[in-house]
């Protein structure tokens, strides 16, 4: 479910779930962080998605028949945004389409992101009884703790526009395909310079912005406290059991 | 006095806190403090209330500290200022989500007010800033809190460059995250942003909110704020101040 593209100097890993909008289940992110851990001799990464949408966030018709899942994707989440931050290389992601929760809170974890202008992207979890905690560390460092706060609490999703203006994505193209090709250029740009340097500045860029092991353990936490309650198993319940 | 807070609520999970001091295009006086205190309190103790909206009775959201009140008394300046650094704790300590619906002008303390919100709605022809510099006076209770919201870079334009924005501009610099093109259609589009609020699973809400503010510390305490109200009053007392204030006040 993860597709894996040596392309020259670069790596492109892609969610390859197009029929569920790439939703994430606690296999694929195991597998996506195998493969970010072992792209040691890649000099960028590209994170992208298969077809129109980059993700749509967890596969939570997982959790249906397993208590476990909504903790393992919390955590299997929180292990993909470490290796993130620790790749060797830097990281760019095409957020084209929408990318939505789970989804959106894999960008904080990249280096340069990309969009579509009219894609979709936020946090729409808490009406779930679900928190987005585990992804407020990484979010404020693109958006500030103020806009953070709103993309976090609100349900309300943002265009590719506006997370342009915010920081959440640093440009936005007009399709899919462009958007895709463009964090691939952006990539290959990067992997023509000196890794040493990019590797360190990449370093000191994560050591200034305050982001520790421990603030992204205590953020996951804060999400795993409430897995099992009643509000979320009452609110999950109402979506499955729609007609 | 509570006349000055009105705090309405009609069960359920939405309460309103409204400034009601038109005539003074609400600006924050002592009484009003204490009666916004005293209103965020009970909400404090309501645990149904899950969305708390702040807004301004009138064309004014708030104009800000009411300071020409209290120029000639030496002491009357640092009682106020510690007072607001209180009201931005408290509301910024409450489990409920604040919105701040700023339905005209936001200055100084009263743009504070809006930043110490968790989320805030406005128009694009609001008036929005912290022209506190002009005045000859130092917005340092306040700008903890635009710091937290807009980052160090961003804020020190702002509150150095003083003057006023546009709501459309202070959207754009995210230290407004929703903007509707006027005031008529700002109504609706708080009472959508309210309702999402209101629909989220009240634990999943506090929980969030809780994880940013702990994110948030040791940036803004009570004894950052009380240095900052400290720092804010002695610049107040300055000859300078106290001529340009009465200058700009027109007394």
């Amino acid at each position: 479910m993860i597709e894996a593209e040596p392309r020259g100097m670069i790596k492109i890993l892609r969610l390859d779930r197009p029929e569920k909008r790439n939703a994430l289940t606690p296999r694929m992110l195991a597998s996506l962080r195998s493969h970010i851990d072992t792209s040691a001799s890649a000099r960028a990464i590209v994170l992208s998605g298969a077809g129109d949408i980059f993700c749509a966030g967890f596969d939570l018709s997982l959790c249906r028949d397993d208590g476990n899942a909504m903790s393992a994707l919390l955590e299997g989440l929180s292990g993909v945004i470490l290796s993130l931050r620790s790749a060797p290389c830097p990281v760019v992601i095409s957020a084209h389409g929408g990318a939505i929760a789970g989804g959106c809170a894999l960008l904080g974890a990249g280096d340069i992101i990309h969009t579509t202008s009219a894609a979709k992207l936020g946090y729409p979890v808490v009406r779930l009884g679900i928190s987005p905690a585990v992804s407020a560390p990484t979010l404020e460092l693109l958006v500030g703790a103020g806009a953070a706060r709103s993309l976090l609490l609100d349900s309300g999703l943002i265009t590719g526009e506006r997370a342009v203006q915010l920081g959440l994505a640093h440009q936005a193209h007009p399709t899919p395909a462009s958007c895709e090709a463009a964090a691939i250029e952006c990539a290959q740009m990067l992997a023509e310079k000196p890794p040493h340097a990019l590797a360190h500045t990449r370093r000191l860029s994560q050591h200034l912005d305050g982001v520790t092991e421990a603030s992204l353990s205590r953020a996951l936490h804060a999400s795993l406290n409430l897995v099992g309650g009643e509000e979320e198993r009452l609110r999950l319940e109402a979506i499955w059991n729609k007609p | 006095m509570n006349d000055l807070a009105q705090l309405q609520h009609l069960g359920g999970p939405v309460a309103t806190l409204t400034l009601n001091r038109p005539e003074a295009r609400n600006a924050l006086s002592q009484d009003l403090i204490a009666a916004l205190r005293s209103a965020v309190a009970r909400v404090r103790e309501t645990p149904e209330v899950h969305v708390l909206v702040l807004s301004g009775e009138g064309k004014s959201f708030c104009a800000g500290m009411d300071l020409k009140a209290v120029l000639d008394d030496p002491d009357a300046p640092g009682r106020l200022l510690h007072a607001l650094a209180e009201l931005t704790l408290e509301l910024r300590s409450l489990p409920a989500i604040t919105v701040a619906r700023v339905n005209g002008a936001a200055i100084g303390g009263g743009c504070g007010l809006a930043c110490v919100c968790d989320i805030s709605i406005t128009h694009a022809d609001a008036k929005l800033g912290y022209p506190e510099v002009d005045l000859g006076v130092c917005p340092a209770v306040v700008a903890p809190w635009l710091v937290q919201r807009i980052g160090p870079g961003r804020a020190r334009r702002v509150l150095l460059t003083g003057g006023l924005m546009t709501g459309a501009q202070a959207h754009a610099l995210g230290m407004v995250d929703h903007l509707s093109q006027d005031m008529a259609s700002m109504g609706p589009l708080c009472d959508s942003v309210v309702e999402r609020l209101a629909a989220g699973g009240p634990r999943a809400l506090r929980a969030t909110k809780a994880l940013l503010n702990d994110l948030e510390t040791p940036g803004v305490s009570r004894e950052v704020l009380a240095r900052a109200a400290e720092l804010s009053a002695s610049i107040v007392r300055t000859p300078e101040a106290r001529e340009s204030l009465r200058a700009k006040l027109g007394r």
